[in-house]
């Protein structure tokens, strides 16, 4: 075998091996954000939880019929609706985190705890930013599918109620065909920025491993000269 | 072959999850149903309203604009909507319109029955008068039996609209009962003169003849 062959042998299998450690450090980084970010949703929405519990306690203790007192439907809702809400995201991230499955439902579970949170409010439109800022949170997994998830379960729940009782998304029976792509306007527009932002952090992700996979690689490699360089000068001691 | 169990495990493992996910979404739309069958069922007997304005009402009427009439329980949450809603048709009708919310408080009420947050939300709503309406005598005069009850009559005394202002139980927004408002006081005409009323019952136990006029007054289809 020419030497200038096995050169490129060599420098292939370095290139090879720079390429396993680059994707072997993003899987890890990527691994951490999700995990990390599962474990975040996971307080959030315990914390979403006993908030809703809170401002039902708060806002509609009781219900009423002339002097008679009951506990209010929002009451025993927030505590077994929102508890239900959150059962199986919680459950996943503890005991699957990092997994497609558990974001995805953590997805679906955020957009449900807004839902929530907009009826328990009494329909106010300063809780209808609860979604977008679930949407923006679900970017932090820097993978677009999980906001087509949470789009698809905000826009199903709004979709149905339109269907069933239109008056409480339109104020209208007979709304125009249109209405319901004005409602979905603004969460699409805000989607279709947190899109592309999550894409380029992946890019990143996959820049800095390749970067450090080198950085590695060249380290290890001038170790490893210095180290045959030593071993020289200690033979070449020893001969004397 | 050593690895097959693990793969086996681990598919049911991830089976199990898919179909918990699943009945999890079951259960969680169920859960919403309920909600929405409790916001969307309108109170027994509503508003019922006599075509006239009642001859023995204590209630002033005015004589140059329309008068309406909220019907609210002091202590009643839905009914925060409701007001939120008077405020609403008030900032774009207020020329138009004389407005009284009549509070029900009831016989041998405690000292606090009306002081909570809804007499004061009520009473700072520019162009409402706020009045206690004991013993509920003018509820039952102008026949209303669920708080957030509205009766509209024109400068004559001729009942225009009876029914609600909010589109589901303590629920903010648009809704058929100001859609007919506002219709009636631009164009002095609507589709309906009356929508279903979503709040608390004001008596403990409405009566007979309101609870079967509510029942057949849901007051949304066209």
């Amino acid at each position: 075998m020419s030497v200038a062959r096995k050169a490129l042998e060599m420098t292939r299998a370095a290139t090879e091996a720079i390429v396993q450690r680059a994707e072997t450090r993003y899987e890890a980084h990527r691994q951490e954000i999700l995990r990390s970010t599962d474990r975040i949703f996971a307080w959030l929405m315990i914390g979403q939880w006993i908030f809703a519990i809170a401002v039902a306690l708060i806002f509609s203790p009781y219900g009423w019929q002339g002097k008679v007192k009951t506990v209010h439907m929002h009451v025993w809702v927030a505590l077994f609706l929102g508890a239900a809400i959150i059962s199986l995201p919680v459950a996943l991230a503890w005991r699957r985190p990092g997994e497609l499955l558990t974001r995805h439902v953590i997805a679906a579970g955020q957009m449900l705890s807004s839902a929530l949170l907009i009826h328990l409010s009494g329909g106010r439109i300063e809780t209808h930013f609860h979604v977008f800022g679930s949407l923006a949170f679900l970017a932090f997994y820097r993978d677009w599918p999980v906001l087509v998830t949470g789009t698809v379960v905000v826009a199903t729940e709004h979709l149905i109620r339109g269907i069933v009782w239109p008056e409480s998304v339109y104020g209208i029976p007979n709304p125009e065909w249109w209405r319901f792509l004005e409602h979905a306007f603004w969460v699409v527009f805000c989607v279709s920025i947190l899109i592309p932002s999550c894409r380029r952090g992946v890019r990143d992700m996959r820049v800095m491993a390749e970067r450090g996979a080198e950085l590695e690689a060249l380290s290890e490699n001038q170790w490893r000269n210095s180290s045959v360089v030593d071993r020289a000068a200690a033979d070449t001691r020893g001969d004397r | 072959m050593e690895r097959a169990p693990a793969s086996d495990s681990s598919r049911l493992a991830s089976r199990l999850a898919r179909i918990g996910a699943a009945a999890w979404l079951l259960a969680v739309a169920g859960g919403f149903g309920v909600l929405w069958k409790y916001k969307s069922t309108p109170g027994a007997g509503g508003a019922v309203a006599p075509g006239r304005w009642p001859a023995g009402s204590a209630v002033a009427r005015s004589t140059d604009r329309a008068t309406m009439l909220l019907f609210a329980h002091p202590r009643c949450i839905c009914t925060r909507a409701s007001l939120a809603e008077l405020a609403r048709i008030l900032a774009r009708f207020h020329d138009r319109l004389d407005a009284r919310v009549l509070f029900w408080t009831p016989r041998e009420a405690p000292a606090d029955w009306n002081t909570g947050d809804l007499w004061t939300s009520a009473a700072r709503i520019p162009g409402v008068t706020v009045v206690r309406d004991a013993g509920g005598a003018e509820a039952s005069r102008f026949e209303v039996a669920t708080s957030g009850g509205v009766v509209l009559y024109d400068a004559r005394g001729h009942l225009l609209f009876k029914g609600g202002i909010t589109a589901a139980r303590g629920h903010e927004g648009d809704s058929f009962g100001q859609e007919r408002i506002a219709s009636l006081l631009t164009t002095g005409a609507a589709d309906r003169a009356d929508a279903p009323v979503f709040g608390c019952a004001l008596e403990d136990e409405p009566p007979a003849r309101m609870a079967r006029a509510g029942t057949s007054n849901r007051g949304g289809e066209r």
